[in-house]
């Protein structure tokens, strides 16, 4: 048999100049000295301040809006409703446009958008929001989906009847068949919470009005999106819009929907011919919503003696909010990518959002994932126990194998899910540990993974999905490359400055990074769906390699082998030549060389600027169901993690000890960076698994829209982390690279999950495991236990 | 949130901060660190048109020890610095533990001792390890001034005895004859949170006697209180942890918690017993920790 060709241990032995290696972030002096600048610091002169008004009802029909007596406070500028504003509707999936730029005849949940105000400083702002007066009708809510699905049940759209906005329904291979064949079948329900994704920086949007060009300073996670859906509902061309994001503190999903704020400050500058910059309070970033989805998930699963998978049977329900939003994108990504991460080939997968009376839901970090991988996780490890198999031998049986195809049609080429598995098994210590921890200690593992950037745009179009320019100045002696990659924190600025360097062979530090800008920059979708390194980075490089490929025909008209002893006579090729780190020289005689500088002075003299040009569209990729586009991608990472906790038996509380993450992410390119991910979804994981959950009240209204009673850990709850790779090459992605930063979070809640029913002997169905549930759980095995022993 | 307007004095003492406090009646509060005021301002829970500061004031900021009197601690000492106190390590090492647990670095920065106090918030830190050290209060308002058991200082949540003219000066923590104390705070994460349960403990050892104890509940009734039942119980009796085993569960039966989005009523219950548990074998081993 021919062997297997790997992408394994491809990089062992290269050494490049500027990439695999943890360069120094390009914003780091900005933002420790606290000189950059977010969107909530910029001011321009008579800019006005505004806020949205929100509902104060979960569902209601509006009566009458008064804003007479906010309209006489002195220093009110503008009031608007909806009559003011075109009613287009709007959303992130387009077959779910279900959003107004305020609330027509109706609102849907508690915070809904029914006008908005500006006025000439905060304090009037916050006086006059308190004088206007909305009449409504009050009509019943639902809250839940059980609530929502109930028959009679309000219905909150009419486009949806029985509240349902989407409904999945697939099936891949023959599952009836396979439950046949199956020598063990079990079924597991497990629930998942809403949470929000506790980023610090809250929205934040200005705009303002220059002759028939609106541009907007926001905080937001893609320039392309914004400008599209702002030029959409506003009916103007997008080359009239220009977005341009400041620095932006974070946004984990929770800044890609178009929000009130944007087109709120768009039609408020536009009506009063001022700068209008609107911003939330941090409690309406809660209300915003936008965040991961609260889900029940039930899993039945069929397996061989062994504990080789036949098939799995999924029905996950969403509690969706009031609005899609990118909900039917969150619905088809909960089943997609089970079927990456194990091989089998029988999957059914059913799944119903609902809308309910609450904050519209959206994607967080592992978009639509985090939840199902948790569930399905713990399900296999129930399966495992059943049959006596050791957890991360159940997953080395079934985990997906490189270059391989998934039966919902996805073609997996680098994938080393099973390395990953072995080598967070040794690190761990979990042989020595699995089964002989004392009671109250536990361990557990999870597996995760993501897709490395969407494989289709959220709207139809055939555009590029990124693009890059890199130009050079002309005495050669800086560069800038311009590409409108999003940087939420995650340091694609660094990363694409490094993929720059070398793609060019020139310094990084004379490299500077023009972005975020539509104006000045080039088309890229922006921050989501952990696309930056692979897509904007192809772009990246391409555009290096063009200035190289200038640049080396330049040199080879410039530099001359030595004629005496030297090895041959004659023109130079450009072949011929390398460029690294700023020198270009004669590879068979690297004495002879000459700077990029000069080559690139002498280029702008004879041909002027110097420029290059890159793009990146992933073509036509796997999968030919419906919903197909969601969850193809050009490559996919793979994630094994394993947690140690201890749980204090008396109260509940769990300490998670230690944690490992391998990861199978391609080439890595700036390997501190990719550790600070790492970090930051175990954070995100072990809030999300232990403490994080929205509370509301009967009323629809936030119980905890704050970081106080929303507790996230905080750095005296991190455990220990070690962060390591499995050494791979991704095929699909430049010099071999795929995501890491939202597959991290996959992996994290089942194994945290799994390491507490390791240590207390009882399953927790519902996340967050917070103490006094597990308190509760032991006190109910107890009772269980005694009244058994009767 | 946007603070409303206001008016804010300095006064340069403690006499001409009650003198103004006096002049302006309910409208007038003080504040020290202003952790708890600027915030309800913010959310509008209180609009006070006159702000009088006291948190400057440097008779309110020593902590030091008078002999035959006990430990003295001005009112206007922060958190931080109850926490880095060379004479409360020396003295009371659970006195500086407990304002260590309290909310996260910045508070402790800028929130005073006293204001804690004053705040009057039922799972406040600071006053269920105070109560049980039998700590006094010195209040002085315009019309003179007067000493009282921190105990009898709360009335209800956010309501103490104090007249709108007083302040508390100092707090005592008088030479007792206990051997050990301290306070276990139970929050739902290591930093930043309010506690569910805070159960201090004082205990007079004499060999392995239990001679006196002190048991305060934080978080768990309107105000800090004490389980005198279980105080009683452990009187004369030798120490031992099924001893206190059954003070918890006594102590559990003394508290009056509600439920909230932190915890339900029966759980606090339950933690009451597990840490008065914890905390007296601390107290009794350990001593002031």
């Amino acid at each position: 048999m021919a062997k297997e060709f790997s992408y394994l241990n491809f990089n062992r032995n290269k050494e490049y100049s500027y990439i695999g290696k943890s360069l120094k972030r390009t914003d780091i002096l900005d933002k420790v000295t606290g000189r950059g600048k977010f969107t909530a610091d910029l001011k321009f002169s008579n800019m006005l301040y505004g806020k949205l008004i929100r509902s104060t009802e979960a569902h209601a029909r509006i009566i009458k809006i008064d804003t007479s007596e906010a309209e006489k406070l002195p220093g009110v500028r503008a009031i608007i409703t909806a009559k003011d504003v075109p009613s287009i509707k709007y959303g992130l999936s387009p077959a779910r446009y279900d959003e107004t730029i305020f609330c027509i005849d109706k609102v849907r949940y508690y915070g809904d958008k029914i006008g908005a105000i500006c006025a000439v400083d905060e304090e009037t702002l916050y006086k006059a929001l308190k004088l206007i007066k909305v009449e409504y009708e009050v009509l019943p809510a639902v809250f839940t989906p059980a609530e929502a699905a109930k028959e009679g049940a309000p219905q909150i759209f009419e486009e949806y009847p029985g509240n349902i906005n989407t409904e999945i329904h697939l099936e891949f291979g023959d599952v009836e068949k396979a439950k046949k064949e199956a020598y063990y079948i079990r079924t597991d329900r497990l629930q998942g919470q809403r949470t929000v994704h506790g980023f610090i920086e809250p929205h934040c949007s200005i705009a303002y009005w220059e002759g028939k060009r609106v541009t907007i300073h926001s905080a937001h996670q893609s320039a392309h999106y914004l400008q599209h859906h702002i030029a959409r509902i506003f009916n103007m061309k997008e080359g009239d819009v220009r977005v341009i994001l400041p620095y932006i503190g974070a946004g984990f999903g929770g800044k890609l929907d178009v929000s009130g704020l944007d087109v709120a400050a768009v039609a408020l500058s536009k009506i009063t011919g001022q700068p209008v910059k609107m911003f939330f309070d941090l409690e309406e970033v809660w209300y915003n919503g936008r965040a991961r989805h609260g889900m029940d998930m039930k899993y039945t699963t069929g397996v061989t003696k062994e504990g080789k998978i036949l098939f799995v049977e999924s029905e996950i329900i969403l509690d969706g909010g009031a609005y899609t939003g990118l909900g039917v994108a969150s619905s088809y990504y909960a089943g997609a990518l089970l079927t990456v991460l194990y091989d089998f080939d029988n999957y059914r997968f059913d799944a119903y959002r609902y809308v309910t009376n609450l904050p519209p839901c959206g994607a967080q970090r592992g978009h639509g994932q985090p939840h199902p991988r948790y569930a399905f996780e713990s399900h296999l490890d129930h399966i495992a126990e059943d049959l006596g198999i050791d957890p991360i031998d159940i997953r080395l049986l079934n985990a997906r194998r490189a270059n391989t195809v998934t039966p919902n049609g996805y073609e997996v080429k680098a994938y080393y899910l099973k390395e990953a598995n072995e080598m967070a098994r040794d690190v761990s210590g979990w042989k020595e540990k699995k089964g002989k921890l004392p009671k109250g200690r536990g361990i557990g593992v999870g597996n995760g993974g993501f897709v490395t950037g969407a494989g289709y745009c959220m709207y139809r179009t055939d555009l590029p999905h990124s693009i890059a320019m890199i130009k050079v100045y002309d005495d050669g002696t800086h560069a800038v490359v311009y590409t409108n990659a999003v940087d939420i924190g995650q340091g694609s600025d660094t990363v694409l400055t490094q993929m720059a360097a070398q793609a060019m062979g020139y310094p990084y530090e004379d490299i500077t990074i023009c972005t975020r800008d539509t104006d000045l920059s080039t088309l890229d979708f922006g921050a989501y769906a952990s696309r930056q390194t692979l897509m904007a980075g192809w772009a990246v490089k391409r555009a290096g390699e063009d200035v190289k490929r200038k640049i080396l025909a330049q040199a080879a008209e410039m530099l001359k082998v030595k004629e005496d002893g030297g090895y041959r006579f004659g023109k130079l090729t450009p072949e011929e030549l390398e460029c690294e780190e700023g020198i270009v020289y004669v590879k068979q005689e690297p004495a002879v060389n000459i700077t990029f500088a000069e080559v690139a002075r002498a280029y702008f003299v004879k041909h002027g600027v110097l420029i290059g040009r890159g793009y990146y569209h992933p073509g036509k990729l796997g999968g030919t169901h419906k919903g197909a586009a969601v969850g193809t991608s050009p490559a996919y990472s793979s994630a094994t993690q394993i947690a140690e906790v201890e749980v204090d038996m008396e109260t509940g509380l769990t300490k998670v000890v230690g944690t490992w993450d391998v990861h199978d992410s391609g080439f890595v390119v700036n390997p501190q960076l990719l550790h600070g991910q790492v970090h930051g979804a175990f954070s995100m994981g072990i809030g999300e698994t232990i403490w994080e959950k929205v509370i509301f009240d009967e009323k629809g209204r936030v119980l905890n829209g704050n970081f106080a009673e929303y507790r996230l850990p905080t750095a005296l709850d991190m455990p220990y982390v070690e962060s390591l790779v499995v050494d791979t090459f991704e095929p699909n992605g430049p010099w071999g690279v795929k995501e890491v930063g939202e597959g991290a979070t996959t992996p994290t809640l089942g194994c945290v999950a799994n390491a507490v029913y390791d240590a207390i002997g009882v399953r927790i169905s519902e996340l967050p495991l917070t103490p006094e549930k597990i308190w509760r759980a032991l006190k109910e095995a107890e009772g269980a236990k005694e009244k058994g022993g009767k | 949130m946007y603070l409303p307007d206001f008016e804010y004095f300095t006064p340069n003492s403690v006499e001409e901060a009650c003198r103004l406090l006096s002049q302006y009646g309910s409208k007038a509060v003080a504040i020290a660190g202003g952790t708890d005021i600027l915030v309800k301002m913010k959310k509008e829970v209180m609009a006070p048109e006159v702000l009088v500061s006291i948190g400057h004031l440097s008779e309110l900021k020593k902590i030091e020890y008078v002999p035959g009197k006990g430990v003295v601690i001005g009112a206007g000492v922060t958190h931080n610095e109850v926490m880095n106190s060379k004479i409360l390590h020396e003295k009371y090492l659970s006195v500086s533990e407990a304002a260590h647990q309290m909310a996260n670095n910045q508070v402790r920065n800028l929130g005073t001792i006293g204001g804690n106090i004053c705040n009057a918030v039922p799972s406040a830190d600071m006053p269920p390890i105070l109560i049980a050290l039998d700590t006094t209060v010195k209040i002085v308002g315009a019309k003179g001034e007067r000493t009282m058991p921190l105990e009898n200082v709360f009335k209800g949540p956010n309501q103490t005895v104090l007249e709108n003219d007083e302040l508390i000066t100092e707090f005592v923590i008088p030479d007792g004859n206990f051997t050990g104390s301290t306070y276990i705070k139970f929050g739902l994460r290591a930093s930043g949170a309010l506690a569910v349960v805070g159960v201090a403990a004082s205990v007079q050892m004499e060999g392995d006697i239990v001679k006196d104890a002190r048991i305060v509940l934080g978080a768990v009734s309107p105000v800090p209180v004490r389980a005198k039942e279980a105080e009683n119980f452990l009187r004369g009796k030798k120490a031992g942890e099924e001893l206190f085993a059954e003070a918890g569960v006594i102590a559990s039966g003394e508290c009056r918690p509600i439920s909230d989005i932190r915890g339900s009523a029966e759980y606090r219950r339950d933690m009451v017993r597990v840490f008065t548990r914890r905390a007296l074998l601390k107290a009794v081993n350990e001593g002031h920790v």
